[in-house]
């Protein structure tokens, strides 16, 4: 009996791990049954929410894509194809869009596509009460919408708008229900009520969103194979952020698919080696990676000094030894995916010689410690540079490592994100390194629209009218050849004025296993899963 | 008791000020707008920001906002999440199990590992036992443990496949985060068992027991360790605190769900009424932790006066 209490203690701490352990389990494995096709998909991310109208968030739409369908839709080409609408006509001023919607379609809360969802959906987003995501910037203009007849809706903006038709194919204006959304309340960020072929019926804050098939679905999707529902009985998207962790999740099994976004470029070969996997690659539609330059705050106020930096980033180097194979040389502040200009990635060749020869004739004159100086001063620059947590983006430090053999003394400014926005807000450093993605050339109104100065996202601070007349321009005219006329001129402009060095146009990588079959992309490379089988 | 508990509880109310202090005053350490900077990814117009100004109150006198903060806080009123859109206190609340469940595993794995092992070294001083013991725990306390959760994933997910390395769920979600998190406390708590129990075996009282004929393990287990846990106790609230802290760590790398990842999502995208959020709770727990230690320590203690 002695020895009773200590063996008594002994059982009762090992008895108490095992209680923790397994009674504070929150989950067990479903029993009995056959187990469900179920896709699992690794995000780097948690989406702030899932309701289109209110993201500000690419993450939002690369899970809801199968969800919230949209009046047209871009395949990966960029070619626009009949979804929801099955027809439409522009007003020869370009202000009304009329679309005239399919009659089969339904909410799978059993509300119709009709033109009144149309019209609740987009006056929804510019009511301003509402705090919509990026789907306000994607109706900017918006006078209204007119329910025509119940399967027609014509709608309608202050100016002309060609850039709506390939906006209302993107995630930010897919649709969702006029009769569960007003009754749920917060809910819609979790579980918006789309006409898609999946049905969101679980969200875990922090962890992951379960899609179950809509086995009500009767259409084909403009970009599936075949008729009706989808291929699989659920998907998955499960929120890694720690991209090791992420990575290891496909190579195991326990994702068949993940997003490679923010994990280091050398992981790709050991990836591409494995014979369970494959790698997908697209590119980004919108600007590349960029380095905005401030044309407000010396030195790169002065012309010559952006030219120079031009002339001195060796871009290819930049691609090569940082991206390895997640991107290609950008030529312009559009990549060329997004709009092709071979004219523009024949200037700016990496010529160190003209780029110093640039500063001299500007008066900088090669100093002591390998820097120019001017008057007394030195060229001195303050590139702003985000940083997540993890240092400086490598991208930027080969850049200042460049510069300096230029004789120019490149700071990085590295700060977390809300200083770095306020910095570019208030033009205050020679400008940062960023990334924008659009799905039409009207993107280079955000990047350079002088009304955008002190916003988002103009951070070259650069207010040329002559530019602003074109993306007017741009805007007005619908013909697609007349179009890229447009936006390569004011790209030309843009490259002319040095107001940006585009670096590296950058590819969407997903990781999948080979028993994954029939995935697609949409144009703004968000995976389209509803065609996707397992064997 | 209730005299000495109430005059701990008294000592707090200054600790929970100053943090509720530091807490609300982040939004004006920053620099620059705060508003600006919390609806940079939103397309917004004046008439939203002149809002979000009200919402926040930040056209008031400072006093005035804190003590709004203060009041709301005390209601369980922490805010809304700028960008998930949702109650502050119920993002907390949803998530906050995940995170006790994933500490208190650790805390006692902890307990379990350590204190076994510290007893092992004290009573085999000096022999292999000893060296073996007390060298796993410097491994164990210098291994960080985000590098010991992906040597795990490497090691019990791709390797063997027995373990799931992401998610919250079962106990085979919680096997590999627990000891990750848990491996540094339990190799402070081994060294601290050593040391205290060595310390005690060398008392009067320890030869006394031997010497009324009571066996090894009684002595040990009865007299030895009932009076060596007394330091270890103390030790147990403050790691339970750092448990907690890493928690933030090991939630990202298992990718598992927890305040710990809310707090750094928060962080990452400039929400700062979620992150005051977080913040003034944990500091809270971490105060109410402290002082239910400071209790137990003084029941454990009779040596220890109340009041």
């Amino acid at each position: 009996m002695k020895y009773a209490r200590p063996r008594l203690t002994v059982l009762v701490l090992a008895g108490l791990a095992l209680v923790s352990l397994a009674g504070l389990g929150v989950g067990a494995p479903a029993a009995g049954g056959a187990a469900p096709a179920t896709l699992t998909v690794g995000l780097d991310q948690e989406p702030p929410t899932l309701d289109p109208a209110a993201s500000p968030s690419a993450v939002t739409y690369q899970i809801i894509t199968d969800v919230a369908e949209n009046l047209l839709y871009q395949d990966l080409g960029g070619k626009l194809l009949p979804w929801l609408a099955s027809s439409y006509k522009v007003s020869p001023d370009g202000k009304s869009f009329t679309f005239t919607l399919r009659q089969d379609a339904k909410f799978t809360d059993g509300a119709p596509v009709d033109a009144a969802a149309v019209k609740w959906n987009f006056d929804r987003i510019v009511n301003p009460n509402f705090k919509a995501g990026g789907a306000l910037a994607s109706l900017s203009g918006y006078a209204g919408s007119t329910v025509v007849d119940p399967y027609t809706v014509q709608v309608n903006f202050k100016e002309p708008y060609a850039p709506f038709l390939t906006y209302v194919a993107g995630g930010t204006l897919s649709l969702i229900s006029p009769k569960t959304t007003p009754t749920q309340g917060d809910a819609v960020n979790q579980k918006p009520v789309g006409s898609g072929r999946f049905i969101v019926s679980e969200y875990v804050p922090k962890d992951h969103v379960t899609l179950v098939r809509n086995a009500g679905y009767t259409r084909r999707p403009p970009y599936s194979s075949h008729q009706g529902p989808a291929g699989v009985d659920r998907i998955v998207w499960k929120f890694i952020p720690e991209a090791g962790t992420r990575v290891t999740t496909v190579e195991s099994g326990e994702t068949q698919m993940i997003s490679f976004l923010s994990t280091p470029a050398a992981e790709l070969t050991r990836l591409q080696a494995n014979r369970a996997l494959r790698v997908e690659k697209n590119p980004y539609p919108g600007a590349p990676r960029i380095w905005l330059l401030n044309v407000r705050k010396a030195p790169t106020n002065d012309l010559k000094v952006r030219q120079a930096i031009l002339y001195g980033i060796n871009r290819a180097a930049v691609a090569d030894s940082v991206y390895r194979g997640l991107g290609t040389v950008a030529c312009a502040p559009l990549t060329q995916h997004t709009l092709a200009t071979p004219a523009l990635c024949a200037k700016y060749k990496y010529d160190p010689k003209k780029a110093a020869q640039l500063l001299d004739e500007d008066g900088w004159k090669m100093g002591p410690n390998n820097v120019r100086m001017k008057n007394g001063q030195p060229l001195t620059i303050e590139i702003n540079s985000i940083n997540y947590g993890s240092g400086n983006l490598p991208e930027v430090e080969l850049i200042q490592g460049q510069l300096l053999q230029l004789g120019v003394d490149a700071k990085i400014k590295s700060q977390a994100r809300p200083p770095w926005y306020e910095d570019n807000f208030h033009c205050a450093t020679n400008g940062p390194v960023m990334f924008l993605r659009s799905t039409d050339w009207d993107g280079l109104f955000a990047l350079f629209g002088s009304q955008n100065v002190g916003g988002n996202f103009n951070w070259s601070c650069y207010a040329n009218p002559a530019a602003d007349k074109l993306i007017a321009e741009g805007r007005a005219v619908f013909d697609p050849a007349k179009r890229r006329s447009v936006y390569t001129q004011l790209e030309t402009m843009l490259m002319d004025d040095a107001v940006a060095v585009p670096l590296v146009d950058e590819l969407s990588v997903w990781v999948i296993r080979n028993t994954v079959h029939d995935t697609t992309y949409n144009f703004s490379t968000y995976p389209v899963l509803g065609d996707v089988t397992i064997k | 008791m209730a005299r000495y508990i109430a005059g701990r509880l008294l000592v707090t109310i200054p600790v929970v000020v100053g943090v509720t202090l530091a807490v609300f005053s982040m939004l004006y350490l920053i620099p620059g707008d705060p508003v600006k900077m919390m609806l940079s990814e939103f397309e917004t117009n004046p008439a939203q920001i002149a809002r979000m100004r009200a919402q926040l109150r930040l056209n008031e006198p400072f006093v005035q906002q804190y003590g709004q903060f203060v009041w709301n806080a005390a209601r369980g009123n922490l805010g809304e999440s700028i960008r998930d859109r949702r109650p502050v206190a119920t993002e907390i609340r949803e998530l906050f199990p995940s995170t006790v469940q994933l500490a208190l595993s650790a805390l006692i794995f902890s307990i379990a590992l350590g204190v076994p092992l510290g007893l092992l070294a004290a009573i085999r001083q000096n022999s292999w036992a000893d060296v073996g013991a007390m060298m796993a725990a410097r491994i164990g306390v210098s291994m960080p443990s985000f590098w010991l959760g992906l040597l795990l994933i490497f090691v019990f997910s791709l390797q063997l496949g027995l373990l799931p390395a992401t998610g919250g769920g079962g106990i085979d979600h919680l096997l590999m985060p627990a000891f990750a998190l848990g491996a540094g406390a339990a190799a402070i708590t081994a060294a601290l068992t050593r040391s205290s129990m060595l310390e005690v075996l060398r008392m009067d009282y320890m030869t006394t027991a031997r010497a009324k004929g009571l066996a090894g393990a009684a002595v040990i287990l009865r007299h030895g360790l009932a009076n060596a846990l007394i330091p270890i106790v103390t030790i147990f609230g403050l790691q339970a605190g750092q448990l907690l802290a890493g928690a933030v760590i090991i939630e990202t790398v298992f990718g598992r769900p927890g305040i710990g990842q809310l707090l750094v999502a928060a962080i990452l995208n400039k929400d700062f009424p979620l992150v005051q959020g977080v913040v003034l709770f944990v500091a809270i727990v971490y105060v109410l932790i402290n002082l239910a230690v400071d209790v137990a320590y003084a029941a454990i203690d009779p040596r220890i006066r109340y009041g």
